[in-house]
């Protein structure tokens, strides 16, 4: 490959600076580590709101696939200026260095260079999202019994040592939980992860809007002040009811917040909750009566004719709907997460986060006990392929400092030179 | 982790012995021996006071509580280990360890708003442009290899007021003598909770009449906290005779049944008697002239 050769191209990378060795007194910053000299990009997988996200191999004999997470520097005008870090990024960052459990995404090590924050983790083939995805094409198809089983603990596992070290996740949903080719079960992203143990200021009032939609808890949506790592479980629940049914139990739709910058009552979703699990109320949820939102969901039960809405829960039926649906049955090779299955989700899905089972609790559940030993390969016994994670290579430009549509003086310009290359290499 | 100080990247990473945090001090001598020559700069923990009162000063106008503070000094401290204070401009090290430690500890400020309120009080050190935080910021993250979640003592003391039963004036005492000892190099030397069990035993022990005599004139309690770690000593090794009051005797029963090392304990006690000794020869004003002259002549301002 041209890149290793020729030191002052990267394959893919383009024209390399090399160091700039205007190393100022004081507290200039200039970085130890380079990323393109110990790593290779091979090419891009997502972006999202923090920035992008690429697949690179080690370099120089350091073996192993990587994901380097690359945050979006802020940018004033055409030229990247220092402007202060996010605290996400800053929370990220921290956390991930403190962590280490096998079902915890696992840091390689992160490399601060021109002005750009780039965070190298181990690779992952594949997350619950596509897992699911997959499974709905051509046809819909079960993902064994077995293995929904295994991703439940891990998942589980994982998240007890994050709550049992104070941290929350609060963002938990498939795109989120990554899975290694060998069937581990990662928790990833802690962009939103905080931790909980006396904080200075209310958990409340830090971000406002917390968790992908279709996976907040009821007492987020209700508006709850003191929230706790139920909103975790919840996560999970909704989670398990997808492995299972392939579609999102919840999908609601989100309203957006008003010019005010008030965070609106999700009446949709709250709605969407209460079709399966029966409009809450004193006996299963007491807390409701006190929440910020309570006389929003009065007024949600009255707009509705009294038929339309359920006053118990329908999630029983929603189960054996989904079983039979997806042709989950003793007698079948799927298997079944049967009674056991059952009752863990409705502890899931408890509406009162003060009674919904907690993460040690639910680890210890008959779903876990009973039925055999559970694998850490998510995928053992799986017959079935899953896709490689789709890589593009539109864009294989990690380079530091520069975004697309913004030059740097002196330098030729970096995506032509990186087409030239390739096609050179053609 | 960040809850289970035992596996933390602070017990892995950012517990020195005493030799190799003076190796490393020495190193940088070596290094810029001309430097040091020129620039004479005070006793680090005289250092550590004036630093730690301009912290507070920043602090004070955006309301931010003791912890991001406690936090900020910690960088500071780590941050000094790798490099030489002598090539960094102390003032832009501060600010940007507190606004830093505002967003670790979860009470952020906005980097303009920390940028002009230390202008207002280091116009002469401090640039009006926030880059230069950011890019210090940079530099103090990859220091510190975003290791950036600190233990604090202030944990283990309120866990174990129940435990030992305190009273409010004793914790209150026992808060303020964790505070004090950011000011030495205690917290890149002991783990939290030696800190915290000090900091009890010297709020019990000498429980003073009144707090205020506790800062700034501090030779006789100096002298009584010495004394005083000797008595602990001396009740541990006999556990029998008339020996100190009851409500000591509880604290050296709970002491000698934990397995706290006590020789930690007695050696960090000794640390800050030596920082109210040495407090004596406390000057601001000092401070501020070695400092700014060595800014000035260097241009680390720039």
């Amino acid at each position: 490959m041209l890149g290793r050769n020729f030191p002052y191209f990267n394959s893919v990378g383009g024209f390399y600076s090399r160091e700039n060795s205007r190393r100022q007194p004081g507290t200039g910053y200039t970085s130890k580590v380079r990323v393109r000299d110990k790593y290779h990009i091979v090419g891009f997988i997502s972006s999202g709101t923090y920035g992008r996200v690429y697949k690179a191999v080690g370099r120089n004999g350091q073996g192993g696939e990587f994901a380097i997470k690359k945050f979006k520097p802020d940018k004033e005008g055409d030229i990247i200026q220092y402007t202060g870090l996010s605290q996400s990024a800053i929370r990220e960052m921290a956390l991930c260095s403190e962590l280490d459990h096998a079902n915890v995404v696992q840091l390689a090590e992160i490399i601060l260079e021109d002005k750009c924050i780039f965070m190298v983790f181990e690779y992952t083939e594949h997350d619950l999202l596509q897992i699911i995805h997959h499974h709905t094409q051509p046809q819909r198809h079960p993902i064994p019994a077995a293995m929904v089983r295994s991703i439940l603990f891990q998942l589980l596992n994982g998240l007890l040592y994050l709550h049992t070290n104070w941290v929350l996740h609060r963002d938990l949903k498939p795109a989120n939980i990554l899975v290694t080719s060998s069937g581990a079960i990662r928790i990833g992203d802690l962009g939103l992860a905080r931790l909980f143990y006396k904080p200075l200021n209310s958990l409340f009032s830090g971000d406002k809007v917390v968790v992908t939609i279709w996976y907040r808890a009821p007492e987020l949506l209700m508006g709850s002040r003191h929230y706790t790592p139920a909103v975790d479980l919840w996560a999970v629940g909704c989670i398990f009811a997808e492995l299972l049914s392939l579609r999102p139990i919840f999908k609601g739709e989100e309203a957006k917040m008003d010019s005010k910058k008030t965070v609106p009552f999700q009446r949709n979703q709250m709605m969407k909750i209460i079709d399966i699990m029966g409009l809450p109320h004193r006996d299963n949820w007491p807390g409701i009566v006190h929440m910020p939102e309570y006389s929003q969901l009065q007024s949600l039960a009255m707009s509705r004719a009294p038929n339309h809405i359920s006053r118990t829960s329908n999630l029983g039926s929603w189960y054996q709907n989904c079983l039979k649906n997806g042709g989950y049955s003793v007698n079948s090779s799927v298997g079944t997460p049967g009674d056991d299955g059952f009752d863990l989700l409705s502890r899931l899905l408890d509406y009162d986060p003060t009674s919904r089972i907690t993460a040690k609790e639910a680890l210890e559940h008959p779903y876990f006990k009973n039925g055999g030993p559970i694998s850490a390969n998510c995928f053992e016994g799986f017959e079935g392929k899953y896709p490689h994670r789709r890589i593009t290579h539109d864009d294989n430009d990690i380079r530091s400092g520069s975004l697309p549509g913004t030059k740097r003086s002196g330098l030729p310009d970096d995506s032509l030179m990186s087409r030239a290359a390739k096609r050179m290499k053609e | 982790m960040a809850a289970n100080y035992w596996a933390s990247t602070q017990r892995k990473h950012w517990l020195f012995t005493r030799e190799r945090l003076a190796e490393i001090r020495e190193s940088f001598k070596e290094k810029d021996k001309a430097s040091h020559t020129h620039f004479p700069l005070p006793d680090q923990r005289l250092l550590n006071i004036y630093f730690n009162q301009q912290l507070i000063k920043l602090g004070k106008r955006m309301s931010t509580r003791q912890q991001a503070l406690a936090t900020a000094q910690v960088y500071i401290k780590r941050y000094y280990t790798k490099n030489e204070i002598r090539n960094t401009n102390p003032y832009l090290v501060l600010t940007t360890a507190f606004y830093l430690a505002c967003k670790m500890e979860e009470c952020p400020q906005h980097i303009r708003f920390v940028v002009s309120e230390a202008r207002a009080l280091w116009p002469e050190f401090i640039v009006p442009d926030v880059s230069k935080v950011g890019e210090c910021e940079f530099s103090l993250i990859s220091e510190m290899q975003a290791q950036l979640i600190v233990h604090h003592p202030y944990r283990t003391l309120s866990e174990l007021q129940p435990e030992l039963s305190l009273t409010s004036d004793e914790v209150a005492l026992a808060w303020s003598v964790i505070n004090d000892h950011y000011l030495t190099d205690l917290s890149l030397l002991y783990p939290p909770h030696i800190i915290a069990v000090m900091a009890i035993i010297v709020a019990v022990v000498f429980k003073p009449s009144s707090q205020t005599a506790f800062h700034g004139s501090a030779a006789p309690i100096a002298g009584a906290m010495r004394d005083g770690g000797m008595n602990i000593l001396a009740a541990l090794s006999d556990k029998g005779g008339a020996g100190p009051p009851p409500r000591i005797q509880k604290l050296i029963a709970w002491l000698a049944e934990s397995e706290v090392d006590i020789k930690a304990v007695i050696e960090s006690t000794q640390e800050l008697v030596s920082l109210y000794e040495v407090w004596e020869q406390y000057s601001e004003k000092n401070c501020k002239e070695l400092l700014g002259r060595m800014i000035r002549s260097k241009s680390l301002d720039k």
